[in-house]
């Protein structure tokens, strides 16, 4: 086992400047590699996807959190206790439709795009699509099915950075049965 | 206040250059290129002390009558040029010392953005490379990179040619 048995819900604090680097070295090859600024969107969401697979196990074991009951209880836990356990920052929630499936994480701080300059005007890569992979994927892991996309991006010029959560209703839907 | 500040690759061409627009450019210019070789005299006659001694603000390269000029060369080689006015007297060692320093930290945010390739030009229009006493140097003192691809600058930038050398 990688892992010891019993595991403590500790944050072992490195030098994030590496973690940044990294993630920016991956953007500009796929950028590289791939021409279209949507292959890499694409591709960036692909790769959180499979981050947020695997991510929400290791959140779950060391967050403990209770059953949620409502859309925006999860959201809630995903601002202020995913975002704060990996990146360090706290975006805010807010709801944006009266049905109460459609919420929005303002980030006024985002720690991965600290050394980035603004794109260019008509660029449409998404920088940060990765995170928006991840809580797609986590969230599936979970039973819940999500549409995430970056509303708003500081680097496009906006004057915030906003991730948009869409909880998609599945067909099959017996009962709300989830523990996050 | 500085009146021309240059930031010189390892091999010797530039990859920033801004002075004063209302003066005449191209004598800075020149200045920044004759001071190259006080830079590598100093260099290479620090180089035969201990590398650990060495430090990287090399002082005065050497003054005229109107300016000085004073040099920074980095571990990777990259140098910085900072002519000042003369008549400024009130600038002191410390000072032009934490200007440097500034610049250095500036272009180590250059750097470290993922769509610039080292070597490239350092464009200005971004907020990331802030010339530390902007006002001698033109409205927009600041710089970002100039990466290749894509994603290359779009700002137009005020007065200041660069020149190839």
């Amino acid at each position: 086992m990688s892992h010891p048995a019993h595991r403590r819900p500790e944050y072992h604090k490195i030098n994030k400047d590496l973690f940044v680097l990294t993630y920016g070295a991956l953007v500009a090859q796929l950028c590289k590699d791939y021409e279209k600024d949507e292959d890499v969107n694409q591709y960036l969401d692909k790769m959180g996807y499979g981050i947020g697979t695997r991510l929400v196990e290791d959140f779950l074991a060391r967050s403990c959190v209770g059953r949620c009951h409502s859309y925006s209880e999860i959201t809630d836990i995903i601002a202020q206790v995913a975002f704060k356990m990996y990146l360090g920052i706290t975006p805010s929630v807010t709801c944006n439709n009266s049905s109460r499936n459609e919420f929005s994480l303002i980030l006024d701080k985002n720690p991965l795009v600290e050394f980035v300059e603004e794109l260019p005007a008509g660029s449409s890569l998404c920088y940060c699509n990765l995170l928006c992979g991840i809580i797609r994927g986590a969230l599936e892991m979970v039973h819940l099915a999500a549409d995430v996309t970056f509303l708003q991006d500081r680097l496009k010029g906006d004057s915030v950075t906003e991730i948009g959560i869409t909880f998609l209703k599945k067909r099959d839907e017996k009962k709300y049965r989830w523990k996050k | 206040m500085a009146v021309c500040i240059a930031v010189i690759a390892k091999e010797n061409y530039p990859l920033y250059i801004r002075s004063t627009p209302t003066e005449n450019e191209l004598k800075f210019h020149y200045m920044v290129h004759t001071s190259l070789d006080v830079v590598d005299e100093k260099i290479s006659a620090m180089g035969k002390a201990l590398v650990d001694q060495r430090e990287l603000y090399l002082g005065l390269l050497y003054p005229t009558e109107d300016y000085k000029v004073y040099g920074y060369v980095t571990n990777s080689k990259v140098k910085f040029v900072m002519v000042v006015d003369s008549s400024n007297t009130a600038l002191r060692d410390n000072e032009i010392r934490s200007m440097f320093r500034k610049l250095h930290n500036s272009y180590t945010d250059v750097m470290c953005n993922p769509f610039y390739n080292p070597g490239d030009r350092i464009h200005p229009g971004g907020p990331y490379f802030l010339c530390p006493y902007p006002v001698q140097v033109g409205p927009t003192s600041c710089v970002r990179s100039s990466p290749g691809g894509p994603y290359s600058c779009v700002r137009s930038s005020p007065a200041g040619p660069l020149i190839t050398w």
